[in-house]
């Protein structure tokens, strides 16, 4: 939670500089720890208040991961874009290419063959995003919508092309794919499974998310959470990363240093399109098992919502995945009575938040939190569920409030979304 | 201006680079065309509209996006083409339709066959509801059946259309007796994808089938989706997560009624392993089901679409002879065979199945009332 630990700690995680700010790291990393720490203490409260067990069991946080890491991986693809400058609102219609190809190349070819081509598909509208944006200068969100539609019309066309007449297969979906090679650790997952189901304050918690952390774990959330690291390291410890990010802040700076900026932009597009197309790819083969129309859903358009929460940080990026993550999939297995639980962390939090504003003496904020978390808190004591109308808003909801109360300032690369044409550097 | 044309310019290329990849993809993918090439060619060969040529009635058949080969609701409307045809001795006309066409196209085709001296039209989908209604009254002669059909929100039911819909509490009745037959630990779960009448009327018959014949049953209910169709029935991993919420709370049989979101339930079924089931919908899931999740599906709700256009052409035929061929509302329930359940894959053990047919009978007499979310 780099992004939120800027709040507490004022300019510790401000805007990322231009030039690896290495120093001043270490200060939002041990925060990351004490928020997750207080979230899981939290959590166990409310498991141990309300009795819904469902809120943090292995089951629930394994579901939170599959779900969240798609969005996440979209999110990063347009991390690598838009830190070049390239404003990638396509991700969804690239993630859809990466479903196509996955569905294809899985079923004939395996799924290595399949996480390949489905970069690939998802690489070639990322391209055509680039192709589009940098070369010819088209305005970058005309590009993407249109990437977005070709892209749902092309999938719709070739699934009927692909997998109609084969065995389980049709216009509209794929066969029944293999899914990819999970593990358990050995020891350590079935024991942290059993501490799990021992209902212990904070023990069975946190024996949970190692439970989910080492049980039926997918080689591809591996390779996922690989890409982030990747990604981290890439773009803020090498050079190459450098000169990249330089093209998203000032491309005309970059252009008069020697850094030739369109092959890095058409470099950071085309990895932003296979990034999306791996997320595609994870949607297909883990989180269900075939390809099938219209499943993406809008995850694109999450992914890039979870970017801009997390300030076009990596960390902060996976952070606000597995926030959204982790509500759908609460609000998706047990429904009402999770969600009810979550109100009382909820509520906590708001007034957790007010006595901090008022030691800031702020009463007049303090005031309105109280005032929030115990409209909450009621909420919690006087209903036993919650109706399912406002159960499915919960992912959205809960992203909009973290945003709200932690009032980060975000920064977007300085340069990003704007039409660059060589040689007009003043 | 300069700023559009190079735009144009970059569509272009971009459809290009997709037509170049599409070229590329199906002639290197070998096994596919094959196997497409072959299926294409017995259906052809198959093709009862090609060779029928009885002077009975002439039928048209529109079908929704995905046409003959979906291995669902499409399908299942030609096999009852192909039936009504033989037996009436008629001719008919097969018309696809196209995917994210709009509302003109679909009113055309509708059209085009009524212009076609096409007697009766039968229109696959619940989506051809508003284009009926839009032609219908052009062609007062024409008699018009919606599969799954209603009519658009503050229109008035028409003489010549008829809206042909499917008792789905009935059916669901059934598997639902048939889950808490099953369950050994009495509890059984439902996942519907949109909280909408339509799928209510399957929960209603899930949860009394159920309670009809184990009153001690826990029933663990969720709609995946308010108001969002494609998070309610195109959302597999949704689906799947839901459903193995379930499993993880001790049901071990869970029904479906959610579209393609119901693949993830099969996936979820899969992952909790032996003794833990699940139960199709519409068509009979079970054999367009991959292998590995084959024996994990009980049975399947079986939503008799062929049923239904051979009912309904047979009405309007039998009505040309004097009386009223069917309009409005046109429900096939177990009494006429339009809903049911499967047994491919022989999981219902025998003294299941006499109790459902018992239930079965019991319904059809009217001795037993399921509910249904349309009262």
């Amino acid at each position: 939670m780099s992004t939120v630990a800027g709040a507490s700690a004022p300019g510790a995680a401000g805007p990322p500089q231009p030039v690896g700010a290495a120093p001043r790291r270490s200060s939002p990393r041990s925060m990351l720890w004490v928020w997750l720490l207080l979230g899981l203490l939290a959590l166990a409260s409310a498991r141990v208040l309300s009795g819904a067990d469902d809120i943090d069991s292995p089951g629930t946080l394994g579901a939170a991961l599959t779900l969240a890491i798609p969005i996440a991986l979209a999110g990063l693809g347009g991390l690598w874009s838009e830190r070049a400058g390239v404003v990638n609102i396509g991700l969804e219609g690239m993630m859809i290419l990466g479903t196509l190809g996955a569905g294809y190349y899985t079923f004939h070819f395996g799924v290595w063959a399949g996480l390949l081509g489905a970069m690939a598909f998802g690489a070639i509208g990322g391209l055509l995003h680039g192709t589009a944006t940098v070369v010819f200068g088209v305005d970058h969100i005309v590009s993407g919508v249109a990437i977005n539609i070709i892209a749902a019309g092309a999938a719709a066309f070739l699934a009927e092309v692909f997998f109609s007449g084969l065995p389980g297969g049709g216009p509209t979906q794929s066969p029944a794919l293999p899914n990819a090679p999970s593990f358990d650790v050995p020891i350590l997952s079935g024991a942290a499974s059993d501490l799990a189901t021992k209902d212990w304050f904070v023990v069975s918690d946190a024996a949970s998310v190692v439970a989910a952390l080492t049980t039926d774990m997918s080689a591809f959330t591996l390779l996922a959470l690989a890409a982030f690291a990747g990604t981290y390291w890439v773009l803020w410890h090498t050079p190459f990363g450098l000169r990249l990010r330089s093209c998203g802040e000032s491309p005309t700076a970059a252009e008069t240093l020697g850094v030739n900026v369109y092959r890095y932009k058409m470099i950071a597009v085309t990895a932003s399109g296979a990034l999306a197309g791996f997320a595609g790819c994870y949607l297909a083969v883990v989180a269900s098992s075939g390809y099938a129309n219209g499943q993406t859903g809008g995850r694109g358009y999450i992914g890039l919502a979870a970017m801009i929460f997390g300030n076009w940080r990596p960390g902060g990026l996976l952070t606000g995945s597995l926030l959204f993550g982790y509500t759908d999939a609460a609000r998706l297995r047990s429904g009402g009575e999770s969600v009810h639980a979550l109100l009382l962390v909820v509520a906590a939090g708001l007034l957790v938040f007010a006595l901090w504003q008022l030691r800031r003496a702020r009463a007049a904020h303090a005031i309105g939190f109280a005032v929030a978390g115990g409209v909450v808190l009621f909420w919690f004591l006087a209903a036993d569920t919650i109706p399912s109308d406002f159960t499915q808003m919960t992912p959205f909801v809960a992203t909009l409030l973290v945003l709200a109360l932690f009032s980060q300032r975000l920064r977007m690369p300085a340069a990003d979304g704007q039409r660059y044409r060589r040689g007009e550097a003043g | 201006m300069l700023l559009r044309a190079r735009f144009v310019v970059g569509l272009s290329a971009a459809a290009l680079v997709l037509a170049g990849c599409a070229g590329g993809e199906s002639s290197g993918g070998g096994s596919s065309s094959d196997s497409g090439g072959s299926s294409e060619g017995e259906a052809s060969s198959a093709d009862v509209c090609e060779s029928a040529d009885g002077d009975g009635p002439k039928i048209g058949l529109a079908y929704d996006v995905g046409g003959r080969g979906d291995q669902s609701f499409n399908d299942s409307a030609y096999a009852g083409l192909k039936q009504v045809v033989t037996d009436l001795d008629g001719t008919c006309t097969e018309a696809e339709a196209q995917n994210g066409e709009d509302e003109a196209a679909r009113e055309e085709r509708l059209r085009q066959l009524a212009e076609a001296g096409h007697e009766t039209i039968v229109a696959v989908g619940f989506i051809y509801g508003a284009s009926v209604y839009t032609v219908a009254p052009d062609y007062p002669e024409v008699n018009f059946g919606i599969i799954d059909g209603a009519p658009p929100e503050g229109v008035d039911l028409l003489p010549n259309v008829a809206n042909i819909g499917f008792a789905a509490n009935q059916g669901s009745f059934l598997v639902g007796a048939a889950a808490a037959l099953t369950t050994e630990s009495d509890t059984i779960g439902f996942v519907g994808g949109l909280d909408i009448p339509l799928i209510q009327d399957f929960e209603l018959g899930y949860v009394a089938g159920a309670e009809e014949v184990n009153p001690d049953v826990e029933i663990e209910s969720q709609y995946l989706s308010q108001d969002d169709a494609a998070a309610g029935f195109e959302n597999p991993s949704g689906g799947n997560t839901t459903a193995t919420g379930m499993y993880d709370k001790g049901a071990d049989v869970v029904f479906h009624a959610a579209g393609k979101s119901g693949l993830g339930v099969f996936d979820a079924a899969v992952t909790a392993g032996e003794g833990n089931w699940a139960i199709g919908v519409d068509s009979d899931q079970y054999l367009t089901a991959s292998p590995e999740q084959q024996p994990r599906i009980l049975t399947s709700m079986l939503k008799r679409v062929d049923v239904g256009v051979i009912e309904y052409v047979t009405g309007v035929a039998d009505a040309a002879e004097g009386g009223e061929a069917p309009n409005g509302f046109v429900t096939y329930d177990l009494a006429s065979d339009g809903v049911g359940y499967a047994t491919s894959g022989d999981f219902l053990s025998q003294d299941v199945l006499d109790q459902l047919e018992e239930l079965k009978q019991q319904i059809i007499d009217g001795d037993i009332k399921v509910p249904s979310a349309f009262e």
